[in-house]
């Protein structure tokens, strides 16, 4: 896990360091103010826990931030009650000891007498790193908050031999007799246990012991890691660890460790000052981190190398690499301490400053830079000799008191980047069509950057296009193409083409001795553009790291004659679908319905209507015509009865199919014809057969 | 004991059931972050943090942990994932390829970030979905004339762009102000793929290429056919970011100045954490999210869903469409919805109307076409999932008594037969008792 | 040859006239009856060649309405019609068996006119309640 997390982090840092081979480290700055603020913020008034409290208020301390939240009370009870109580553990009476040392909560002596009875007990008979680690500790917090307490150690000597007992060969610590695993971070634990064991001692401890522990730091060094840009941290190989540790806390703790056993011992720890220097670059590398416990590591430690006794870094950092030629920059150098606070007297020198990736020799040598007090910085106006391009500055720092180098960590000599940007200025444009058996100029015309006119051409594909202009620095001397390009960091002079349909083609424009010149030829071409006729956008793209003008302009347009795409050419690449026009509403489709059919005109219909009255109308009259007469009617009554009702029952029928057209269906009808077609066949029957009787007694008569 | 351990994992799972994904509650809930170390987790805290803050519970994981994996005996253990791991050759455990296709075929989402240098891996992962990283993996972005003015950075990598998508559903509703800071790698989309969107992309004047080492050939990508961002909304309705920075996300880059090159306007802080919130929060479905609910139609008049319709009925049509705001569902408004009524090609296609309060309605006539018919909603719209509902209706034709009862033209032909019979009446009258001499 | 054709024609028609008003009452009822069939029938068709056969159906109905009730009288007309010998040679064979059962003669030669208007009555209904159903 560690092994792992150790790659992932070195490969992260290493993205960096080998973006710039020489980074510009930072002091602390406002931006870490505000994350601080931002980071350390009480849920409901106040920390889940004394450690996170402890956290959240020294970084408030060391960053010397007053405005921060209000939780001293509610803290303060926490702290009390932590204190007061009897299964406390070592662990929190050290959390809770330390938010008191920075909140000052009002703990009685009694208490704390109580505290340092139980503390030494468990001193005198712990086992564990941890134990140790907390228990003297809290003694040691304890003999800076109370004035009576009486917190010295009778064995010290004792203890530190316990505590010593469980160092490795190789400088690292055990965390207990059981665990047979070394961990660097132990060591740091381990440090400042034995530190505050030697502070809390009351008879000296014996020189020798203190031999030994120095030589466990030197081998503990041995281990060191580092980066490329001159960063040294530790990290952890075990990889199964007893808690999951990063390279930061493993450095933060051992810096811890270090730098408490350099203040009790009066300095006596020597250590190379470039490792130390390393150190506080490390911390400094990593910028703001997100994470609490991150930001508090880093913090703390760098407030612990900000006051050491071993040595003090001094950080020499730039506020701007990028300086720019028109605006008449100045270059600017602070140094600083790693917290931000200034250095002692010192002069900035600048060693050399030559062009990075080049053979030549230096731009400028050996100059010192003039120290400006108001803004704490050291400036040098850059000569006029010096051009664009980007260049490595190599710096010295020199203390005016020599002694004090024992004191502060220098560095030696650092190489920064530096970025020279200024304006080029481009001349002589022109952009001409050529015949191209005899090279000839068909048209030429001048081009103008400044301004916004656009060029408007034709051609053919038996022509050519040719564009050439020239490229001038700010210190307007004539440079010859090739040596420009070697001054400019990545010289990028393009032109395109765009077809009408968006189809676009890149050429990169070359130089030819004294000039910057592309000269297309149509004919070779063609099939590179896919046989498209039409016109196109002339763009030119000139641009440049140090370049403070790169442009990207549109010269002109240009009707292009191809010839026609033989059948095998192949397709332009398709174009992007534009996405606001890919979805959308789609038009509305209303059903037309088929027209009834043409109907003829009412009155038509009523019109016939009244005429196919007509001819029942003639029958009338006809048989009135003829003289018909009802003499066959039968006068008796049975028959005549049965006549009306034979003659009823048909109008019954009749009626009753007039009913089934209107409103029945044809099963009533026929149920009701039954009965009606029964009832008529009976009268029928007897009428018809009076009837028939009847003519047949006249005829024989 | 291995029946009790089944046992007590299957129990264990019961809780993660009921807080995930469901199409009640489509927000995403538990995510996987993959990391190339755990460095990231304090450089990217703030992002994070924003997430946690949304109700997300991230798990960090590294890239190359051998006990990763998506899902357990079937059931995929998160909602969402994140790979901020853009050099790792291969995932560890069970994950591959293969496995993180499946996870976004089944509807899940999915933040891809790449950087300088990404592993073949990133690039077929990315490939997959339509975007292609740029063949030189040594190449970044690099702009000289919309670069981000910067004391410190010189060599234009730093790129500070404003060309976001228009849409008010990807990036929210407020405009964001500062241009977003930008350091990574370029990638152009497939112009055939229609469902992949670029949410930010380069001035015409950017290119990638290597910073370092000078190249005669023309830069492969250039111009606005670089995209910075992009989106990929898949047909399953699983979104897909791939951003080509991963610093796009980190601490440093969202509490940065910004001043773009040749202005003089400088913003106190970048755009990016707005953008890559909002982002995010369309990412996982807290935003333009639709569900359409309710399909419903009668005849005018009636409340009941009839079986069958008749040609040249007039009928209602309403659907109600919610969209999810991260917590509810929120009545949808829009004025582009329609409905089509189709069968084999739309018959009918009206827009809705609505209600304001997610009520969709229309009415109209049933054409006097007869056959099975569909009430089809096909709604796409950029940034909002596509709905795709239909329902199945037949219309008939006229029955025999629904037509005309008495016809206008055949009077003549009423006429003539009832006379026929009246005249059979009479005559049947007369021809009985008439004498003839 | 125009004269001698017309004056023929005058001829036919004046006998054809006068041979006519000879027939009885009866028949010449049948024969209104007949001619208002037919005309309505006319009228019907005469107005389907102006607007088409729309309701072809009630076109169809109407026309045959007129005309089955038509076809239907003229059938009566047969049966009534005392100068019918053909018919009535016909129906001899029928009496000469009815008679050699014993049933007066006289008697069955008059029975077919109420027999026949009979048929014609049942028929006419039956025709009506096709016509009435198809009518629509």
């Amino acid at each position: 896990m560690a092994a792992r997390n150790l790659s992932g982090f070195l490969v992260l840092v290493l993205v960096i360091a080998i973006c710039e081979a020489a980074f510009v480290f930072h002091p602390i700055t406002d931006a870490h103010r505000s994350a601080a603020l931002d980071l350390f913020t009480p849920l409901d008034g106040s920390f889940s826990s004394l450690e996170e409290a402890y956290e959240a208020l020294r970084s408030f301390e060391i960053l010397g931030i007053d405005k921060k939240p209000d939780i001293r009370s509610t803290t303060c009870h926490s702290v009390l009650e932590t204190l007061g109580s009897s299964s406390s553990s070592p662990k929190d009476l050290y959390h809770a000891l330390r938010v008191n040392g920075i909140l000052k909560c009002e703990v009685k002596e009694e208490l704390f007498e109580g505290i340092v009875l139980s503390l030494k007990a468990i001193v005198s008979s712990a086992s564990s790193l941890l134990e140790f680690y907390y228990s003297i500790g809290s003694l040691a917090l304890i003999k800076d908050q109370s004035s009576n307490a009486n917190v010295l150690l009778s064995d010290a000597a004792g203890v530190f031999r316990s505590i010593k007992a469980l160092s490795q060969s190789d400088g690292r610590w055990r965390y207990g007799s059981n665990n047979p695993e070394s961990s660097t971070s132990a060591a740091g634990l381990a440090f400042k246990a034995l530190a505050g064991v030697i502070a809390l001692a009351s008879s000296e401890i014996d020189q020798a012991m203190l031999g030994t522990l120095k030589n466990d730091i030197s081998k503990l060094f041995d281990s060191v890691e580092k980066y490329d840009d001159g960063a040294f941290y530790f990290d952890e190989k075990v990889v199964e660890a007893h808690e999951h540790q990063g390279p930061l806390s493993t450095t933060a703790s051992v810096v811890r460790g270090i730098t408490a056993l350099a203040d009790v011992t009066s300095g006596n720890i020597k250590l190379p000052g470039d490792k130390i220097l390393g150190l506080a670059k490390f911390f400094l590398g990593i910028g703001v981190p997100g994470d609490t416990k991150d930001f508090f590591n880093q913090i703390d430690s760098l407030a612990s190398l900000e006051n050491n006794r071993v040595s003090v870094p001094l950080i020499l950092s730039l506020p701007a690499t990028v300086l720019s030629l028109s605006k008449k920059d100045q270059l600017k150098v602070k140094v600083n301490t790693v917290l931000g606070s200034n250095s002692p007297p010192l002069t900035v020198k600048l060693v050399r400053a030559s062009r990075s990736g080049s053979k030549d020799g230096s731009i400028i040598e050996s100059q010192d830079l003039k120290f400006d007090k108001e803004s704490d910085s050291h400036f040098l106006d850059l000569p006029k000799t010096v051009d664009v391009g980007k260049f490595v500055f190599v710096f010295e720092v020199v203390l005016h008191d020599s002694e004090l180098e024992k004191v502060y960590a220098t560095g030696g000599q650092t190489q920064v980047p530096v970025f020279i940007t200024g304006f080029i200025k481009v001349e002589n444009a022109e952009i001409a069509v050529l015949d191209s058996d005899l090279g000839s100029v068909e048209s030429l015309k001048k081009l103008d950057f400044a301004g916004e006119s656009i060029v408007l051409l034709s051609a053919n594909h038996l022509q050519k296009l040719r564009l050439s202009f020239q490229l001038t620095t700010p210190l307007g001397l004539a440079f010859k193409p090739h040596q420009l390009v070697e001054k400019l960091v990545r010289l990028q002079v393009f032109l395109k083409l765009r077809h009408e349909t968006k189809v676009d083609h890149i050429f990169v424009v070359g130089n030819s001795g004294k000039k910057f010149e592309i000269l297309l030829d149509f004919l070779g071409l063609v099939e590179k553009f896919y046989y498209l006729s039409g016109s196109y956008d002339i763009e030119l793209t000139v641009g440049d790291t140090v370049m403070e003008n790169s442009f990207l302009k549109a010269i002109g347009k240009i009707e292009l004659d191809l010839p026609e795409a033989p059948e095998k050419a192949p397709r332009p690449p398709l174009q992007p679908v534009d996405p606001y026009s890919r979805y959308g509403p789609k038009a509305e489709i209303s059903h037309i319905f088929r027209a009834p059919e043409k109907r003829p005109p009412k009155e038509l219909s009523l019109a016939f209507l009244g005429l196919t009255f007509v001819p029942l109308v003639g029958f009338l009259i006809g048989l009135l015509c003829l003289g018909v007469n009802f003499k066959n009617f039968p006068s008796s009554a049975v028959p005549a009865t049965f006549a009306i009702l034979f003659h009823l029952g048909i109008a019954a029928v009749l009626l009753l199919y007039v009913l089934f057209w209107l409103k029945l269906d044809l099963f009533t009808t026929l149920k009701v014809l039954g009965f009606l077609g029964a009832f008529l066949l009976f009268v029928g029957h007897r009428i018809l057969s009076h009837l028939a009787s009847s003519s047949a007694k006249l005829k024989s008569a | 004991m291995q029946r009790l351990l089944v046992f007590l994992t299957a129990i264990s799972l019961i809780p993660l059931l009921c807080n995930s994904f469901s199409p009640e509650n489509p927000t995403d809930r538990r995510l996987l972050v993959l990391l190339d170390d755990f460095s990231l987790k304090s450089t990217h805290s703030i992002f994070f943090q924003s997430l946690k803050s949304r109700g997300f519970d991230l798990d960090f994981k590294l890239a190359d942990d051998p006990k990763l994996s998506l899902q357990r005996y079937g059931q995929y253990l998160y909602d969402g994932l994140i790979l901020f791991s853009p050099t790792t050759e291969s995932f560890g455990g069970s994950l591959n390829l293969g496995a993180v296709l499946d996870f976004v075929d089944s509807g899940h989402d999915l933040i891809l970030a790449a950087d300088a240098s990404p592993s073949d891996l990133i690039r077929n992962v990315a490939t997959e979905f339509g975007v292609d990283f740029d063949e030189d993996s040594s190449a970044v972005v690099i702009d000289h004339t919309n670069y981000a003015v910067s004391e410190t950075e010189g060599d234009h990598t730093l790129i500070a762009s404003d060309n976001f998508i228009q849409s008010d559903v990807i990036l929210g509703k407020t405009k964001i102000e500062a241009p977003v800071l930008f350091k990574g790698v370029a990638h152009s989309l497939n112009a055939a793929n229609s469902l992949v969107l670029n949410v930010l992309s380069a001035s015409p004047s950017a290119y990638s290429s290597n910073p370092i080492f000078k190249s005669s050939r023309p830069p492969s990508l250039t111009g606005s056919a670089i995209s910075l961002v992009s989106v990929v909304q898949a047909r399953n309705n699983a979104r897909i970011l791939i951003s080509g920075s991963l610093d796009l996300f980190s601490n440093r880059l969202f509490s940065s100045v910004v001043q773009k090159a040749g202005s003089s306007h400088k913003y106190k802080k970048s755009g990016n954490k707005q953008y890559v919130t909002e982002l995010s929060k369309w990412v996982f479905h807290e935003r333009g999210h639709l569900k359409a609910v309710n399909i419903r139609h009668h005849k005018i008049g009636e409340t009941d869903e009839p079986a069958v319709y008749r040609i040249k009925d007039d009928l209602d049509f309403s659907v109600e469409i919610y969209e999810w705001s991260g917590k509810s569902w929120e009545p949808y408004v829009a004025n582009d919805i329609q409905v089509q009524f189709y069968m084999m090609s739309p018959y009918v296609l009206k827009t809705l109307i609505t209600d304001q309060k997610g009520l969709y309605y229309t009415s109209f006539k049933v054409p006097d076409i007869y056959g099975v018919f569909q009430f089809k909603v096909e709604y796409q719209k950029l940034g909002y999932t596509t709905l795709s509902l239909s329902k199945q209706i037949p219309v008939r034709p006229f029955k025999h008594n629904e037509y005309e009862r008495f016809i206008t033209t055949a009077f003549p032909y009423y006429g003539a037969s009832f006379t026929t019979m009246a005249g059979f009446f009479i005559f049947s009258f007369i021809f009985l008792y008439n004498k003839s001499q | 040859m125009a004269r001698s054709t017309g004056k023929d024609a005058q001829a036919l028609f004046h006998s054809l006239r006068s041979a006519y008003a000879a027939t009885p009452t009866n028949l010449k009822i049948i024969d209104l009856y007949v001619v208002f069939a037919v005309s309505t029938a006319f009228i019907q068709v005469a107005y389907m060649a102006f607007v088409g056969s729309f309701p072809f159906n009630s076109f169809l109905s109407g026309v045959l309405s007129c005309i089955g009730t038509a076809v239907l009288a003229v059938c009566l007309r047969i049966q009534v019609n005392k100068e019918n010998k053909e018919f009535k040679l016909k129906l001899e064979s029928i009496y000469r068996h009815k008679v050699l059962s014993g049933i007066s003669a006289d008697a069955e030669r008059d029975l077919p006119a109420e027999r026949a208007f009979a048929d014609f009555v049942l028929c006419n209904l039956v025709l009506h309640l096709v016509i009435i159903n198809f009518l629509g």
